[in-house]
């Protein structure tokens, strides 16, 4: 009796249903992920180009890459759009978000109004500040205008459009970080800060010695994804400048784009495709291990 | 106590301003939905317009299919959300849930997934379903037809994956009691029998706030639908409107009308559903 419970038990042990419980997910991470980032590889050493075979070429590609001159300006442009972006975008959501904690029933429709932008789409929201943006029947011209000041160019003009560019994407995402700091700031204990007022600590020393070092985790957690995201900016760039005036605002996956669907270039662009991936772990290990300092304190 | 009361006014004040300036290209589009192409030319600027008529809306929604594009999308949309809810919940349960020999290495190799921006994968996902054996027109080495292009499936495939939903599933079922399973299990119901009369009916926050991060993502997407499509018949609305910038200049007001139709599904269901929507961003950020 005792003995056949227990093989009963052992054989209870393993569920196979599960494998074909997580088959579907899988097969599709599998195929859409996992296969792909090999596929890229091998790619990325042909000269493939939709119609013919594809011949192996060795790292030709990669070496042609270093001497395509609009590549480089792509890397140098993404690399711009990124830091511009993500820091200011973070403090402007970090900003907001402590201004706007506070025991109010008002705070969710704040937090609506900033993170509306959010469920937009990047098309919808490119084409309205293409309108602001115009030369000719903008919003940002004829208040200009008005007040008599001389008027610009903005995404036309080579030294601004980069600039357009980056205001319409920090305004989209900052309601974002606003959202997950904001949370952040509710996980902090109120005893921490009564503690603090009882010391007779100012509002800045308490958020920078409560606040911040307790928001550090989040802090980490918008970084890491942002940068990975903006690496990878494209549908704004592809909509309001194509990449011009210039090329002053091209990025890499706009190159990796017009190159592979454009002129069907798919070894080359597969070239790009890793370098972009590269760059996308080399940034997150070295965030992983310098930026991780924050993660010994503990929220509880 | 007075001096908290005036804190909160000052609060109140600045906080409305603040967001009436993020607001403000919003409301700005909304307003020149309506207005004539000679308001828009003139050189001075109106918030207001001289009177609120629909004609942009029916002369965008005439240039084109719009009837085909909305039911492209919505039909992308609504499988999408479908299908990724079903596969990545049961998935969630058999990780969180059932023992199974190298459960623990499955489960991080699917976190991959969280890091991987789709623009890095889009070229060889591209080609993947280009050269999808048998279909389209292609045999068994993926080659001679036109594979997943300008198809549904080819749509909406690629967006079903979700190493986010299974994770967050996962995270959910985790913190459902064990008497339950073993209720269930002294009943006489298998895993599956338990999944779907116990979990999943007591799934829906979790599911609504996944539906609705996965329906916006879907809706809103545009690079995907650029790539995989070029026929008109499988347009889809964000791609649609991009068909208002022309090289011969831009009609303005159509545009914004078109804009306006393309995100108010998306406002109407934020606004709902507010509460999911908030909880899903909050726990993606908390993990």
């Amino acid at each position: 009796m005792n003995k056949s419970t227990s093989t009963k038990k052992r054989k209870n042990r393993y569920d196979g249903c599960a494998y074909v419980m997580i088959f579907p997910a899988y097969f599709i991470f599998t195929i859409f992920i996992l296969v792909p980032i090999a596929v890229v590889f091998y790619y990325s050493i042909t000269n493939f180009n939709m119609y013919t075979t594809p011949e192996l070429v060795g790292l030709k590609n990669y070496i042609n890459l270093f001497t395509d001159e609009d590549f480089l300006i792509s890397i140098k442009n993404t690399l711009f759009y990124s830091i511009f972006t993500l820091f200011p975008q973070l403090a402007l959501g970090l900003f907001v978000a402590v201004l706007l904690y506070r025991k109010s029933k008002l705070l969710p429709l704040f937090r609506t109004a900033f993170y509306i932008p959010n469920v937009m789409s990047m098309v919808c929201i490119s084409m309205v500040w293409l309108w602001i943006f115009d030369p000719t029947f903008g919003v940002l011209n004829l208040i200009l205008k008005t007040f008599g000041a001389s008027t610009k160019m903005w995404l036309q003009d080579p030294d601004m459009a980069m600039f357009c560019v980056i205001l319409m994407s920090i305004w989209k995402s900052c309601g974002y970080s606003m959202v997950i700091f904001l949370s952040g700031l509710t996980s902090i204990p109120d005893s921490l800060y009564e503690a603090a007022s009882l010391d007779g600590g100012s509002a800045i020393q308490k958020f920078w010695y409560i606040t911040w070092p307790m928001l550090r985790p989040t802090t980490f957690f918008l970084l890491v994804t942002g940068i990975v995201n903006s690496f990878s900016v494209f549908e704004q760039v592809n909509i309001m400048t194509n990449g011009g005036p210039l090329k002053r605002t091209t990025t890499i996956v706009h190159q990796i784009y017009r190159r592979g669907f454009l002129e069907f270039k798919m070894g080359y662009a597969s070239a790009m495709s890793v370098i972009l991936l590269a760059f996308s772990i080399l940034v997150t290990i070295l965030i992983f291990k310098y930026g991780s300092g924050g993660q010994d304190v503990d929220v509880s | 106590m007075k001096k908290e009361k005036k804190y909160q006014v000052i609060w109140i004040i600045v906080m409305s301003l603040a967001s009436l300036v993020m607001l403000v290209p919003i409301i700005m589009m909304f307003m020149t939905s309506f207005k004539t192409m000679a308001e828009i030319q003139s050189p001075v600027f109106h918030l207001l317009p001289e009177k609120f008529s629909l004609d942009n809306y029916r002369d965008a929604m005439t240039t084109g299919n719009w009837l085909v594009y909305f039911k492209n999308s919505l039909v992308i949309t609504l499988t999408a959300v479908i299908l990724s809810l079903l596969f990545n919940s049961i998935a969630g349960y058999a990780f969180a849930r059932l023992r199974f020999r190298g459960a623990k290495i499955m489960f991080l190799f699917l976190m991959v997934g969280l890091m991987m921006p789709p623009q890095v994968t889009m070229l060889p996902t591209f080609l993947i379903m280009a050269q999808f054996p048998f279909a389209g027109g292609n045999n068994l080495f993926g080659t001679g037809g036109t594979g997943l292009i300008n198809t549904y499936a080819g749509l909406v495939i690629p967006l079903v994956s979700g190493s986010y939903g299974v994770f967050l599933c996962k995270q959910f079922y985790e913190n459902f009691p064990r008497s339950l399973d073993e209720a269930a299990e002294i009943d006489g119901a298998n895993k599956w029998r338990t999944y779907f009369t116990i979990y999943l009916p007591n799934s829906k926050a979790i599911l609504a706030t996944l539906g609705l991060l996965k329906a916006v993502a879907v809706w809103n997407d545009y690079m995907w639908p650029l790539i995989m499509t070029n026929s008109e018949n499988m347009r889809t609305v964000q791609l649609a409107l991009t068909m208002f910038k022309t090289d011969s200049g831009i009609m303005w007001n159509q545009m914004m009308a078109g804009s306006v139709l393309v995100a108010l599904p998306m406002f109407v269901l934020f606004l709902c559903a507010q509460r999911y929507f908030i909880q899903g961003i909050v726990t993606s950020g908390l993990k």
